[in-house]
């Protein structure tokens, strides 16, 4: 039997009124790259933050470095190196300064330490800026120095909890190279949680899908793949309706594919050969009257494993909601509550109040309670305008024909905006959570080369769609309404009256 | 224990001691009463030795305790979330350390920040004592105050682990403790609730312990009973603030 680094059995932790970790096994073998992956709240963070002694645990036994967790925290501190979500440093030290505090803390000699920083530095090519403070340092530099500050013990073991959030995709891949090669050349053994599915597929020896509090399944990244039998063929829908559903039904019934999964507009179908498979499905189709809108086939990624095991598609996952702090000061049921409609109802359903008027969108109307419009929208017929759709940077009409041309050639390149000159105009990692799943559309091998820059924007990780000119939630339901009846009218943003509010080219 | 506390708190004044400027905005506002109120309650207040100015000296002393010290907690907030605590948790460290470290280099600052009111004081012709042992035994109580309330700020971040209602307390709290004290006004002047409430305040004996021995004649009894009550006021918020801080791991 190899060596674990890390052993958990049936490990349960219990907050107030959830189980965030239900009872959950793993074992991570030494000088083994694991990767939690799951969506927000299946309990990465909670298992990374029990396995670095952080939390306690209601039930389970755990042992790290063949240490009980338990019985001796201290000397699993000892052993492992923690990389948290959010870099830990002190800003305004140098990097050798936290370096430094951090090498005292587990009781290093000084000049052990100052031996070790230059190591490190020089390992994650830090050397010109480890005297900088850490002010001056961009994301990436910083999430370095963040792993560099946990190694400076050697430990044997290294956390990183989403090590790559929120990072370029520059800084992304040089990361990857780094936690590689600390895993190559001295043998570390790293457990990681990510929620992109590239970087547990190409960095970690296994991949662990973890979902409500356990551990869905567990192998190396190709095992799970071939989990799923066959091809996949992709098939998106302009809207989803009991055609659709029936149509889904009848070709499971059929026998043509052995499973079928929903994700939103778009129909997963799991068939044992994709090329001869796809057409008898589009002439059932058009025999059906349905518009297909895209079709694409390929070998089953890891997101096809994850829409399996989890219940939803890895790309849905990318907005966090977070508990906010006036949750506790807003009444009993925490403030919790949603829109429904235009009215704002409490988590119970119980409605919280209502608005003045009862008036509603109705299409792209804005009507009165007895049903009269009050303003009609310049485009009073929804269909056209729902035809249109982006093609490569441009927005065109039904026919193809170009509505209009953006004022100036920039462009998306992968995450970057870009100029024409193929400089990026501004960084997107800004926006954290955001960036990291637009990235992952256009980075993932989530579909192969077909689909079009339409479906991929489809695809953003929205629990909605854009429908003609309204933005609807998965159900169906809208999701809020504009302030005013304006409206996009070709590439030009115009009033009730269809009178332009300003020109887009300037 | 000792070395983790000396080193974490190293780390602190250096943090500190990169942007000045933000302890010496704390100072504005104590140094503005003390200005102001010299010159305005100083014709009327009637003091024993006759100079208001050196009765109101030790209250703005123990006044930039209050301000400098109370803000600690917001920090540790920032620290919590900004994730530097975890980067300390995972470390082998006294859980001890961490807190006490903030609290004395709370307290430290505070020291720095008292001497520049004196400082001030004497130049605007305050006879408060220059005789150095005197304002040694002063400071110590100031200092003690200092851990006291930042021990109170600290326990409070992580009981309420909320920043807004915790400055919300900080800003509740200042006032009436330093006006249920004899801070600025002698004790003959307070109506009697007042100078009963005044005597659960730690502020009231620190003000009276400071006054005793900075100002002539020292009285050195009375001194010595205030360094006894708040040196007990600093060491059970300290315990509290500890405990608190070990009951965080979730």
């Amino acid at each position: 039997m190899t060596n674990l680094a890390i052993s958990v059995s049936n490990l349960t932790k219990i907050f107030t009124d959830n189980k965030a970790v239900n009872a959950l096994n793993l074992d991570v073998k030494e000088g083994e790259i694991m990767a939690l992956l799951g969506p927000n709240g299946a309990g990465k963070s909670t298992t990374i933050r029990v396995l670095s002694t952080l939390s306690g645990f209601d039930e389970g036994e755990v042992h790290v470095g063949g240490v009980d967790i338990d019985r001796d925290p201290e000397t699993v501190r000892r052993t492992i190196g923690v990389v948290a979500q959010q870099t830990g440093v002190e800003y305004f030290m140098t990097g050798r300064e936290n370096m430094m505090v951090q090498g005292r803390l587990y009781k290093m000699k000084k000049a052990d330490i100052l031996a070790r920083i230059d190591e490190l530095a020089h390992y994650f090519e830090l050397d010109k800026s480890i005297d900088r403070l850490v002010t001056t340092y961009s994301g990436g530099m910083r999430r370095k120095l963040d792993i560099a500050t946990a190694l400076i013990h050697r430990p044997k073991i290294l956390y990183l909890d989403e090590p790559t959030l929120g990072l370029d995709i520059h800084s992304r891949k040089l990361l990857w190279k780094y936690i590689d090669e600390l895993n190559k050349k001295f043998g570390l053994t790293i457990l990681l949680t990510t929620h992109y599915l590239e970087e547990a597929d190409s960095l970690s020896h296994r991949v662990a899908i973890i979902n409500e509090g356990q551990i869905q399944i567990i192998g190396t990244s190709d095992e799970l793949k071939n989990s799923i039998h066959g091809d996949s063929v992709v098939i998106s829908f302009d809207d989803v309706n009991d055609k659709e559903k029936a149509f889904a039904e009848a070709l499971k019934q059929s026998g043509q594919v052995s499973d079928i999964l929903w994700d939103g507009n778009n129909l997963h179908l799991y068939v044992d050969n994709g090329a001869s498979s796809v057409p008898p499905i589009m002439e059932q189709a058009a025999k059906d009257d349905i518009h297909v809108k895209t079709l694409s086939l390929a070998r089953p990624t890891l997101d096809d494993v994850f829409l399996k095991y989890t219940g939803t598609s890895m790309l849905d996952t990318g907005e966090e909601e977070t508990e906010e702090w006036w949750h506790q000061w807003a009444g009993k049921d925490g403030g919790k509550g949603n829109w429904k409609g235009n009215k704002w109802v409490n988590a119970d359903g119980s409605q919280k109040g209502e608005w003045e008027d009862s008036e509603e969108w109705q299409g792209n109307d804005w009507v009165n309670p007895d049903g009269t419009a009050k303003e009609t929208a310049p485009t009073t017929d929804t269909d056209p305008a729902a035809d249109d759709s982006w093609q490569g940077n441009d927005w065109v009409n039904k026919d193809g024909q170009q509505k209009g041309d953006w004022g100036d050639s920039s462009n998306w390149q992968g995450n970057e905006w870009v100029d024409n000159e193929g400089k990026p105009k501004q960084d997107w990692s800004g926006t954290e959570q955001q960036a990291g799943s637009a990235e992952q559309n256009s980075n993932t091998p989530i579909d192969d080369g077909t689909t079009d820059t339409a479906e991929t924007a489809a695809a953003t990780p929205k629990d909605g769609d854009w429908k003609g000119n309204e933005w609807v939630k998965k159900d169906g339901q809208q999701q809020g309404d504009w302030g005013d009846s304006s409206d996009w009218k070709g590439n030009e943003w115009v009033d009730a009256n269809g009178k332009p509010k300003s020109d887009w080219k300037k | 224990m000792l070395s983790d506390t000396w080193h974490l708190f190293n780390k602190y004044m250096t943090i500190t001691l990169r942007m000045p400027l933000w302890s010496l905005f704390t100072l504005i506002q104590p140094l503005l009463w003390l200005i102001i109120f010299a010159q305005l309650f100083g014709s009327f207040v009637q003091t024993s030795n006759g100079n208001y100015m050196d009765f109101m000296v030790p209250g703005i002393l123990i006044m930039t305790v209050l301000f400098g010290s109370s803000w600690s907690g917001v920090s540790l907030l920032r620290e919590i979330s900004a994730g530097t605590v975890d980067k300390m948790l995972v470390a082998p460290v006294s859980r001890v350390a961490i807190v006490l470290s903030r609290v004395m280099h709370s307290a430290i600052q505070v020291i720095a920040q008292t001497i520049i009111i004196l400082v001030v004081a004497w130049s605007m012709g305050s006879t408060i004592t220059m005789n150095p042992i005197y304002l040694f035994l002063g400071l110590t109580i100031v200092f003690l105050l200092g851990i006291g309330f930042a021990a109170l700020s600290n326990g409070f971040a992580i009981t309420l682990q909320r920043e807004e209602p915790l400055v919300m307390i900080g800003n509740l709290m200042t006032l009436p403790l330093m006006f249920f004290s004899s801070a600025f006004v002698p004790k003959e002047f307070m109506p009697t609730w007042i100078q009963y409430a005044s005597t659960i305040n730690p502020i009231s004996y620190a003000v009276e312990g400071v006054r005793a021995i900075m100002t002539t004649p020292q009285d050195l009894t009375l001194f010595a009973k205030d360094f006894a009550i708040i040196l007990v006021f600093a060491m059970v918020t300290l315990a509290w603030a500890v405990s608190a801080f070990k009951a965080l791991r979730d």
